[in-house]
């Protein structure tokens, strides 16, 4: 059987500046895989690449055999990879359910029917209560929530979170995990990017670590905890690692 | 609440209007058409500037390629006007997809998109001011045929009127109609932020594309009813800067995306600025415009979501104090 | 079409150019500032260039003043001008989205060109100064002394404001806050001060523009419409707050205007410049002169 994702020789480059440097790797059904580097490791970038937001420079991209590399964002959404904002990326001016509305819609071209699906997906992330309120008057937690029902509500079958737990409190950070552990238990193929170790560690089935725009390593959290050229990159980082 | 309720809300106003003959004087007729005629077109310009969020300041052009065709079909080959709406909605629509289909290619947007909007229509001006066949910068007088429905002219307002109440109830009802449907949503997404939209599987190219072509032809349709009303049509008074000011002047004012606002705009500032003008035209040329000026320069510092937005916004503020307070029970905070 | 092209005809019109576009760039670099700092297009600078031609119109005609000395009121006048317009209308809405700031600048232009009209009708006024008929002569081509003044002066105004920005203070700070308000905030920068100077300045600037082209131009209500375009139209092909950019692309709509004439019949020239316009417009947004950001 094929992976679900194959990415091969992905690089991209900015000007002179190399972001991502011929990253290859596989995501099965099911999984959830960590992607974890330094700041400026080319993460996002890698993110951005797959969910057709920036076109590679070089390397393929392949989605349940299909090739994805340099489609449109909102063609590679609709074949069923969807992905959360770093810097979450509402609609400030209509409310939770209207938010999630417009993910909905990929699936259904009925008002009614969208609704439904987006009050569901809402009751899902917890956010139900807030289901009438406008997005630019949410908290940033609850945003973060609505990042993931608004990807939700598109049924993906590969969901791109892009630092969901990044600038939340310790508590927040439990109720996030558990949500995203969830969705795992659902069925829904995970790639997590996340700066708070301790959300990477405890999701991730495998965990595959970049710095400088390459690979520098690949295996189970405990593995990669333990590898000496992860300890390097995040020299000086290292008590967030612990 | 009932959806069907905004939809007969639409029909019993619509309804109710058409009784305004009996009581209105001319002078008041005439107005009333002018309002319905700019009511129109600022709720065909409000589904590219408000809901899209694209402030196109040419959709003279669209207005002024509807004028032009009717009035041209008319003229040149006696045709019925009702052939001319037909050519004009598929002129228009032509134009208005490949205009769109450029601009959002290019991901013009913003001021950029608005400066664009206005050179078209302003090289619109000097092209039809220099050909001949189209009355060049002195435009076409059109022939009056008779009171009949067939040549789109009537004896006097009435008709027109009843025209144009069966324009605005029809715009406001494909208004309310899409408002739940796919399309509006994508263009209300575009928007509020267009990666997001992206991100979330709308064609935003596609969708801007499909907005400006429904905008222009409904402008264009605005445009042929125009040239019906006054039997003229000028280079200036269809196409042009002024005109595509005034067209979305009423929609701002009245209240941008908002299914009623364009014609609440239209309302109130059409006849205010025509009885202005009628009462101070002669001592204070451009008086009216005058208005219009101090009107946009006022919402934009004190009411930028318009009249309609505005009571949107104190209603939804009064629901949410009536509410009782709900906690985020999982996060734990109670904002 | 009759398409004309003769030699004589072609170098007259090229020098013509030369000139127009001299004035063009003049009257553009305070949009182009003002666009530049504050990424807000302001569409009442047309109507601000109308009340700098119509203010250096009354002192030349009724106040019997020589109109390049009407320079010392006209400018100082202009700059306090942008200043009340800029705290009055668009100061208290600079956090609202650009395009509202734009529909507000659009309200303004509408103000400005009916009050004029209300005061001064519809009119087309110039005057005839002892400047008027000064014409240089090079070969068979006639050259207007009055728009090589203009052209000296956009030329030192460029130059003026280019060394402003770039040693003064003041100019740092203008140019700090066009690149990142944020930044320039945390840097102790007056933001709002910045901004309120570059407006004054952008209008000031048109004082001066209005002074020199009193002499050979005119005024009427409506004359910062057309004029109002073709600085958006200078600026775009320049690239937004790129002086230099400003000047070249004041120039090459000169040409394209004067040369456009010469071979184009009627008004079709400006369906010609406007062409122009919104072919930059689509593929070199950025103007001219600017690298390509990625």
């Amino acid at each position: 059987m094929t992976a679900m994702l194959e990415v091969r020789g992905l690089t991209r480059r900015f000007g002179g500046l190399v972001a991502v440097n011929d990253l290859t790797f596989e995501v099965n059904e099911g999984e959830m895989i960590g992607l974890i580097g330094p700041n400026g490791s080319g993460k996002t970038t890698t993110f951005s690449m797959l969910s057709g937001a920036l076109r590679p420079s070089s390397g393929t991209i392949a989605f349940n055999g299909e090739r994805i590399e340099g489609l449109k964002a909102n063609k590679v959404c609709r074949k069923g990879l969807a992905r959360t904002f770093q810097v979450v990326q509402p609609f400030p001016d209509i409310t939770a359910t209207e938010n999630v509305m417009i993910g909905a819609f990929v699936n259904t071209g009925g008002g009614r029917q969208a609704e439904a699906k987006a009050r569901e997906e809402l009751e899902r992330v917890g956010l139900t209560p807030k289901a009438d309120t406008l997005a630019k008057e949410l908290t940033l937690l609850q945003l973060k929530r609505l990042e993931i029902a608004k990807a939700l509500a598109t049924e993906p079958k590969l969901l791109l979170l892009d630092e969901v737990a990044a600038g939340l409190t310790s508590t927040e950070v439990d109720v996030m995990l558990k949500l995203v552990r969830q969705l795992n238990t659902e069925g829904i193929t995970c790639i997590i990017v996340e700066h708070v170790m301790r959300f990477v560690m405890n999701l991730s089935h495998r965990c595959i670590v970049i710095d400088f725009g390459s690979q520098i390593a690949e295996g189970t959290p405990e593995e990669v905890l333990n590898n000496p050229a992860v300890h390097a990159a995040y020299l000086g980082e290292e008590a967030s690692i612990a | 609440m009932n959806l069907k309720m905004p939809y007969i809300r639409i029909v019993v106003i619509g309804a109710l209007i058409c009784l305004l003959p009996l009581v209105l004087s001319t002078f008041y007729m005439h107005i009333a058409v002018l309002v319905l005629i700019w009511a129109f077109l600022a709720c065909a310009w409000n589904i590219i500037g408000g809901y899209a969020g694209q402030h196109s300041l040419g959709n003279g052009l669209y207005m002024g390629i509807g004028a032009y065709t009717v009035a041209y079909l008319v003229n040149r080959f006696n045709l019925t006007p009702w052939v001319g709406l037909v050519v004009a909605i598929i002129l228009s629509a032509a134009a208005a997809a490949f205009i769109g289909w450029i601009v959002f290619r290019y991901a013009l947007k913003g001021a950029y998109f608005a400066l664009v909007t206005i050179a078209l229509t302003e090289a619109a001006v000097y092209v039809v001011s220099n050909i001949p066949a189209l009355g060049g910068a002195g435009g076409m007088q059109m022939e009056y045929r008779g009171n009949s429905l067939a040549y789109m002219q009537f004896a006097g307002q009435n008709g027109y009127f009843y025209m144009g109440v069966v324009l605005v109830v029809f715009i406001l009802l494909l208004t309310q109609w899409y408002k739940r449907k796919r399309f509006f949503y994508q263009l209300i997404a575009v928007r509020e932020n267009e990666d997001a939209a992206e991100a979330l599987g709308v064609d935003t190219v596609k969708a801007k594309i499909k907005a400006n072509v429904m905008s222009g032809v409904l402008c264009a349709v605005g445009g042929v009813f125009y040239a019906q009303y006054f039997l003229y049509v000028g280079p200036r008074s269809v196409f042009g800067e002024v005109v595509s000011v005034q067209i979305l002047i009423y929609a701002i004012v009245g209240g941008l995306g908002t299914t009623w606002g364009p014609v609440v705009g239209a309302v109130l500032l059409v006849p205010l600025s025509e009885i202005t003008r009628g009462q101070l035209g002669n001592s204070f040329p451009g008086s009216q415009l005058l208005l219009y000026g101090l009107v946009m320069v006022l919402t934009m510092m004190f009411m930028p979501f318009g009249i309609m937005g505005l009571a949107d916004r104190l209603r939804q503020r009064w629901q949410h104090r009536s509410a009782t307070p709900l906690v985020d029970s999982q996060g734990g905070e109670a904002s | 079409m009759n398409l004309n092209f003769s030699g004589a005809v072609l170098s007259q019109a090229v020098a013509s150019g030369i000139m127009l576009g001299g004035l063009f760039a003049l009257m553009s670099i305070g949009l182009t500032l003002i666009w530049g700092v504050m990424k807000i297009i302001n569409f009442a600078q047309g109507e601000f260039l109308m009340v700098a031609l119509y203010l250096a119109y009354f002192l030349v005609a009724r106040g019997h003043i020589d109109p390049y000395i009407t320079i010392i009121i006209t400018v100082p006048f202009m700059f306090f001008f942008g200043i009340g317009i800029f705290r009055a209308t668009i100061s208290p809405i600079l956090k609202d989205p650009v395009m509202n700031q734009i529909m507000l600048t659009l309200g303004v232009s509408l103000i400005l060109q009916n009050l004029a009209l209300m005061l001064f009708s519809a009119n087309v006024q110039s005057v005839n100064t002892r400047y008027s008929t000064w014409n240089i002569h090079l070969g068979s081509v006639v050259i207007s002394g009055t728009q090589l003044i203009a052209l000296v002066g956009s030329v030192l105004c460029t130059l003026g404001v280019w060394y402003f920005l770039k040693t003064t203070d003041s100019g740092r700070a203008i140019r700090a806050s066009a690149q990142n308000p944020t930044a320039a905030t945390l840097m102790g920068i007056d933001v709002p001060r910045t901004y309120l100077l570059a407006f004054g300045l952008g209008s000031a600037t048109l004082g001066l523009a209005g002074s020199l082209m009193i002499p050979f131009y005119y005024t009427s209500p409506t004359v910062g419409v057309f004029l109002g375009l073709i600085m958006f139209i200078v600026v775009v092909l320049g690239g937004m707050g790129n002086l230099l950019g400003c000047f070249v692309g004041g120039l090459v709509i000169g040409l394209a205007e004067t040369v456009g004439a010469a071979v184009f019949p009627g008004s079709l020239a400006r369906v010609f410049t406007f062409s122009i316009f919104i072919i930059f417009l689509l593929f070199r947004p950025q103007g001219v002169l600017s690298k390509r950001q990625t």
